[in-house]
Order: C-alpha cells, then sequence, then structure tokens
C-alpha cells in the first residue's frame, strides 16, 4: 500500500520507473489501465492518472490512444543514465559519510566491494 | 454536476453550526470533507441535500437545491443511520423506496451491495447492527447512482474488513459511473489515497479546498538539532512543535522553496512529508484550546 | 405520479386487509354477544363510526411523520409528496367509506337473518368525509408536533374544532374528548363545512410542512 505522507502520484512514478530498471516492465509492453491500477492499489484514478501523466512527460511512457499506456523503447536506458547521475550523489557519497561516522577505514569499503566484483559475496 | 455554496449560514436556535461558508466543487471527484465532530460537517451535507432551508445561496448546477424537483432528485446523501427508511420497514422494502423513487436506481447493484455486505433483504432496519445500518447507507447511497452522492461518517459502525469492502466498490464504481462524491469521515488516513480534493472545515467555517496531493505537498517536517531547526523554520508557519533532548521537530506549512530546501541540507536537517490526517489536525481547533 | 402510486397500493391496500378483519371480529363478537343479550345496534357501527376515525388519523400521522422524511430522503420535494398525499387522503377516504358501505350491507343481510334489531347509521358521503378529515388532521397533527415540538400542541384544538364538523351528523358517532353533545348548529350545510373544514385543514398542514427541516440532526 502506499505511504500517505509523500504525493502519492510519485511514489506510483517511481515504482513504475523501478520496475522498467528492473525489467518487471519491458520496452513497448502496456502498462495497467489508469483505472485498473486504482483498484488494485485502491486509490483515485485521477492520482494514477497524474502518475501517468508525469512519466510521459518524461517520456518513460506513451500514450496509444484508445488503447492504452507503453513504455517507451528507450526507458530503461534513459532510466538507467539518470540512474548513473545521481547514484553517486545519493548512494555512495551518504554510504562513504556512514561509513566515516561509524569509524570503519575505507579500504574495509572498497575490499568489500572488491569481494563482491569477484563473486566472494 | 457543479456545487455552489454561497454565504450558507445554519442555525439551530442559539447553535450556528454553519457560519457564512461559501465554496465551490466542479466535475466530477470524490471528494473529502473533513472536520472535527461539531464543525457543521452534517448541516452542510443537509443543507445540500434539501433536507433544511439554507440561510444562503446552495445551488447544483446552478440551481437552488431546497424544494427544488430538478435538483433535489439529483442528491442521495446518507448517514450512518439510513433517513431513507423506517425502523420497522424490512431491507427489501427500504431499496423498494428507492427503485421506486429514484430513476437513476440500479436495483441489481443494490442486491449485489446487499449480499456484499451480507445484509438480510428480510431483517428489519431496526434490528440492524450499527455496522450493518452503516452498511445499508452505503447500499443505498451506492445503487442510487446519483449525480450527487453524500456518505456522512458511512463507516460508523464498520469493522475493517467491511469498511474496505465499502471504499472498494464506492471506488470501483465511481469509476464505472463517474459522478460527484462527497465522503465525511473521521478515518481519514483510511480513505486519504481515495480522495482526490479535500474540503476542511472547522467551526462552521471553511479551513481550506485542495486537491489532495498539493495539500500534502505543503506540509513538511523539519528534524534535527534544535537550534538549526528553529533558525529554518523561523517565519514559516509552524503547525507543531515536539522535542526530545535536543533533538526537534517541527511540523511546517507551506511551499518550500529551493534555496530554503538547499539551506535545509546545509544545515543538517531532515525534511519529511506529512500524512494528510495529520495535516488535518494541526490544521483544525485543538481540542479544549484555542488556535 | 410515484409518490401518489406507492401510498395508494401500500396504504390503502393495508387499511382494507384491517377493515376485512376487523369486519370478521366485529360478526363474531356479535355473535357472542347474542348469547348473552338482544342485539339492538350493529357492531359495525361502532367501528364505522367510533373507532375507524382514529385509524384514519394515525394513517395521516403516518403519512407526514414516517413516509415524507424517506421521500425527501429519496430526493422527492416536499410540495410533490403534499399533492401526492392530497390525493391519496380522498382516494383513501372513499374507499374506506366504500368498504364502510360494503360493511353495513353485509353485516345487514346477516342482521336480517338472525333478526337482530341493528340502530342507524350515516349516510356514505357522511362517513367519506369523517374520514377525509379525520386523516388530515392527523397529518396537520404530526406536521405541526414534528416541526415546533411541543409548541405543535396548538394543532389540536384546530383538529378537534375540524373533526367535530364531520361527526356532529352521524348517529352514533358517540361524544368526543372534552366535547359533549354538540347541538346540530350547521343545518344541512354541515357537508359544506366539513369539505371547508378539509381545505383549511390541509391548507394548515401545506404551511407547515412546505419548508419544514426533516430528519434534524446537529452535528
Amino acid at each position: 500500500m502506499f505511504d500517505d505522507r509523500s504525493p502519492i502520484y510519485r511514489q506510483i512514478a517511481d515504482r513504475i520507473k523501478a520496475d522498467v530498471l528492473s525489467g518487471a516492465l519491458t520496452a513497448d509492453e502496456q502498462v495497467m489501465s489508469t483505472n485498473q491500477y486504482a483498484a488494485y492499489y485502491r486509490i483515485n484514478p485521477a492520482t494514477a492518472a497524474k502518475a501517468f501523466q508525469q512519466l510521459v512527460d518524461e517520456k518513460v511512457l506513451y500514450k496509444k490512444r484508445g488503447i492504452g499506456m507503453f513504455v517507451s523503447t528507450e526507458a530503461r536506458d534513459m532510466l538507467r543514465a539518470q540512474g548513473r547521475e545521481t547514484f553517486f550523489g545519493e548512494v555512495v557519497d551518504p554510504m562513504v559519510a556512514e561509513a566515516r561516522a561509524i569509524g570503519i577505514p575505507l579500504d574495509d569499503v572498497i575490499r568489500r566491494i572488491e569481494q563482491h566484483q569477484n563473486g566472494a559475496v | 454536476m457543479r456545487v455552489d455554496v454561497q454565504g450558507l449560514t445554519v442555525r439551530y436556535g442559539s447553535v450556528t453550526a454553519v457560519d457564512d461558508m461559501s465554496f465551490s466543487l466542479s466535475g466530477n471527484k470524490i471528494y473529502g470533507l473533513l472536520g472535527r465532530n461539531g464543525s457543521g460537517k452534517t448541516s452542510l451535507m443537509s443543507v445540500l441535500a434539501g433536507y433544511r432551508k439554507p440561510a444562503g445561496s446552495v445551488e447544483l448546477d446552478g440551481v437552488p437545491v431546497f424544494e427544488n424537483a430538478a435538483a433535489m432528485r439529483q442528491v442521495c446523501l446518507v448517514r450512518h443511520t439510513p433517513d431513507a427508511a423506517d425502523k420497522g420497514d424490512k431491507v427489501s422494502y427500504v431499496l423498494e423506496y428507492g427503485a421506486a423513487w429514484r430513476e437513476t436506481w440500479d436495483n441489481d447493484y443494490a442486491l449485489e451491495l446487499a449480499e456484499l455486505f451480507k445484509l438480510s433483504l428480510k431483517a428489519k432496519a431496526g434490528e440492524l447492527s450499527l455496522g450493518q445500518r452503516s452498511a445499508l447507507g452505503v447500499v443505498i447511497g451506492l445503487a442510487s447512482r446519483s449525480p450527487l452522492t453524500m456518505f456522512d461518517e458511512s463507516h460508523l459502525g464498520m469493522d475493517t474488513p467491511t469498511r474496505y469492502a465499502f471504499y472498494d466498490a464506492l471506488l470501483n464504481d465511481f469509476m464505472a459511473h463517474p459522478r460527484t462524491i462527497i465522503v465525511s469521515t473521521h478515518l481519514i488516513e483510511e480513505l486519504a489515497s481515495l480522495l482526490e480534493e479535500v474540503v476542511i472545515i472547522d467551526g462552521g467555517r471553511l479551513v481550506l479546498q485542495e486537491e489532495a496531493d498539493v495539500l500534502r505537498s505543503r506540509g513538511t517536517e523539519v528534524t534535527g538539532n534544535a537550534a538549526d531547526v528553529d533558525e529554518f523554520t523561523a517565519g514559516l508557519t509552524v503547525l507543531s512543535e515536539k522535542s526530545l533532548g535536543r533533538t526537534k521537530a517541527t511540523m511546517v506549512y507551506g511551499t518550500l522553496d529551493d534555496a530554503r530546501l538547499i539551506r535545509a541540507r546545509q544545515l543538517g536537517l531532515e525534511l519529511g512529508p506529512i500524512a494528510l490526517q495529520d495535516l488535518f489536525v494541526h490544521l483544525t481547533a485543538t481540542v479544549g484550546g484555542v488556535r | 405520479m410515484k409518490i401518489f402510486r406507492h401510498l395508494t397500493t401500500t396504504l390503502v391496500t393495508f387499511c382494507a386487509i384491517v377493515a376485512a378483519v376487523v369486519f370478521a371480529f366485529a360478526v363474531v363478537v356479535t355473535f357472542v354477544v347474542s348469547a348473552f343479550s338482544d342485539i339492538e345496534i350493529s357492531a359495525w357501527n361502532v367501528v364505522a363510526s367510533q373507532i375507524a376515525r382514529w385509524f384514519l388519523f394515525w394513517v395521516g400521522i403516518y403519512v407526514i411523520h414516517n413516509v415524507l422524511p424517506i421521500a425527501v430522503a429519496h430526493g422527492r420535494t416536499r410540495r410533490e409528496f403534499l399533492v401526492a398525499a392530497s390525493g391519496f387522503s380522498v382516494v383513501l377516504a372513499v374507499a374506506m367509506s366504500v368498504l364502510a358501505r360494503l360493511g353495513f350491507l353485509a353485516e345487514g343481510g346477516i342482521y336480517a337473518l338472525m333478526d337482530w334489531h341493528a340502530d342507524e347509521h350515516g349516510t356514505p358521503l357522511a362517513y367519506f368525509l369523517m374520514f377525509l378529515v379525520w386523516c388530515v388532521a392527523g397529518m396537520f397533527c404530526a406536521a405541526a408536533f414534528d416541526r415546533f415540538g411541543a409548541a405543535g400542541v396548538f394543532s389540536v384544538p384546530v383538529g378537534l374544532a375540524s373533526v367535530i364538523i364531520t361527526t356532529v351528523r352521524i348517529p352514533g358517532s358517540g361524544n368526543l374528548p372534552f366535547i359533549g353533545n354538540i347541538p346540530s348548529l350547521l343545518g344541512e350545510g354541515w357537508h359544506v363545512a366539513s369539505v371547508a373544514a378539509f381545505l383549511v385543514v390541509l391548507a394548515g398542514t401545506w404551511a407547515v410542512v412546505r419548508d419544514m427541516p426533516v430528519r434534524v440532526r446537529t452535528s
């Protein structure tokens, strides 16, 4: 269910983007209609429509009139590129700050990452 | 369906339940009418349904409601005790009134809903439990398919599964047959995701009317070191403050511009959203106190 | 007219059934009494002239107190309802006076067979007017009390005055509360006076109901 504390339409949009990134939704695949989405998650259809409109504006989805909404072909690549940009600022930097706050030497962090790279974890 | 309320005042003797209220609703949406006990919700809805003659103007699609057949036809108000039922009437008989007197009534749907809510058609309205009476009200409200349908605390007495069944039925029927629906409720967090627009009233007055998402975006909870929080929130509208040691959490109301967001990050403050229910609590009068 | 149709089909049917049951009961009682004493009066006359009117009065109350709020809750205006209720009261009074007449005929047949003696009873027109005015008097009193609470008691003397007019000319109609034997002041114009009473009380009901709040709840 949705967290009532942040705009629901943004949460929906984020969820769909996550599905596109993970491959749960593939290029040119049709997504649920706003009404289906609304009924399934028990939200107002206007909210679902707003989320979809935002995704259309961001070119993650496109609309085929009379049929429905589809994942755009370039969505996954685009989201990955965007993800790259935010990854370092929103994931890596905070992780480094946290490691420092706890007192973990960055060398240990790097070693752990290398273990992932070698498939040892 | 357009609802226009202008300068509405409702008095019961010396008590003023609605005080010079004006607002408009347009478009088929699910509206939340939020207000504390005694805020005037029921009085407002009664006037919209033509139950009372208003002082001030109340119009549906530009036509005054009271004693106007064309307008009153289009409204259905249900409360947790079905107004459209006599204590001695059987449920089946109660539904027959609707079928006989409402042009938009869908009887098959009414029977489906009665079954969904496990209402025995043979039971007398007066013998139903509070939750069942509320359910009967919901059946009448939804099956009426009225262009303006209002549910006044229709969840009263319902257990959680029944409430969820109500929300699902409401949402699905709204999508299948779009109309103007006003829901007044205390259980705001349960209903919040269904609402497109909210109207908050307090002490008989309109506090605000806004799209639910826009309202949510105006609330921020600022958490961090007390001195930093105070510096940040200076000049903003503060809804509430909580302190624990040197940490402080302050709820503020109003959109924060980019400059403010950057400042928050600089100060190391955490900015979080506020749930609709919490916004409502803080935007309306404190219990037993003066704002 | 949906309301009119609803009122007539449900309530007239109900009243007819009640009338039939009461008639059967009256006949049984008469037979029982005949075992102990001579039959001097018509049992049905007691029903028609004294008891039935209170039933009609109750129907009038029911229509305003119980049915009107439901009609408003289903989007009907008070004016529509009053129009339908007015027509209904006439139809009901006609139906009941016809049933009264049939009852007298049937009873007359039984009495003739049993060689019993019945007392005089009123004409169908007299019963019609009595039932009509008692019914709208019920409506008026219900409206007054529903709207004004205890202050609605003003409707009682008005209602009383109107029903006396109709009852005076019906033999065997007995005494009303507080009122002894009223001399026939009205002479032959009494049925005109009855119709006037009907219109006055109906107008009073209309005046009270037309912008009456229904289902009052403060919250």
